[in-house]
């Protein structure tokens, strides 16, 4: 599995084509392919390429709908 | 635009560009799911479909409602529909409510159509959240919505198998919460 420091993480915002990852209790995950992610913006608020642990854990859902996409590395400090 | 309106919104404290994005994105979701509504109800036939055809007909008129009611707070804040509607299509906040491979499966219909409401009733509990007791118009909007969106999920939820609705289906009035905004 792939480590990532916040900046590495930083690197795939989803915008001009590329990847689309957030992190969420350490772990790093997937988005690129999700509706709810199109360039790599969740519900015009939430921007992919960043540790999302506290907006998530203020968001009108839980954390199981992570386990619709690829759970693909670990978030180091 | 209702420029003293979206002031007090600003003034709020409440990023106005990002909140009328999020309205025009659940709209798309609103008009969209009543696109692909219509499509679920023309294939719920034979015994089974039959009886949940009522209840997707009207979750399927009070969503194109919804479109209806969101659009002129979209423009009083300043916002606008795209001109292109394949890019309002895909800008939907829910992802597309498509037919299941096997249409007589009523439990694959089911689990489109349930799965459109939770999307909603997110969606809107989000907005109500962002709005509270800051902007009292686009709150009174989303919770009169969300109030219907709940209604839809526990339809859906009842005939899964999942609980009692706890209410009767409409009874010859479609949106009783939302139908005020749309005088």
């Amino acid at each position: 599995m792939q480590i990532f420091t916040l900046y590495e993480l930083s690197l795939y915002d989803g915008k001009n084509g590329k990847p689309a990852y957030i992190a969420y209790q350490g772990k790093v995950y997937d988005v690129s392919k999700s509706w709810y992610w199109q360039n790599g913006m969740h519900q015009a608020l939430h921007a992919a390429g960043q540790d999302l642990t506290l907006s998530l854990n203020q968001a009108p859902h839980g954390a199981d709908l992570l386990q619709r996409v690829p759970l693909i590395g670990l978030l180091v400090e | 635009m209702a420029k003293v309106a979206r002031e007090m919104v600003e003034i709020s404290g409440i990023n106005v560009d990002e909140l009328v994005e999020l309205l025009v994105k659940n709209a798309a979701a609103e008009l969209t799911t009543y696109y692909y509504y219509t499509i679920l109800r023309a294939n719920l036939i034979g015994l089974e479909g039959e009886g949940l055809k009522e209840i997707a007909e009207a979750a399927r008129i009070e969503d194109r409602n919804h479109f209806e009611a969101l659009v002129p707070r979209i423009y009083e804040l300043g916002g606008k529909l795209p001109d292109d509607m394949k890019v309002f299509h895909d800008m939907s906040a829910c992802s597309p409510a498509n037919l299941p491979a096997n249409p007589t499966d009523m439990k694959a219909m089911l689990t489109v159509l349930v799965n459109a409401e939770r999307c909603a009733v997110r969606g809107y509990t989000h907005i109500c959240n962002l709005t509270a007791g800051k902007d009292h118009r686009t709150y009174a909007l989303a919770l009169a919505i969300l109030n219907e969106e709940i209604e839809h999920e526990s339809w859906f939820s009842e005939f899964l198998g999942e609980g009692p609705s706890g209410h009767f289906m409409r009874r010859g009035q479609n949106s009783p919460f939302v139908g005020p905004f749309m005088q």
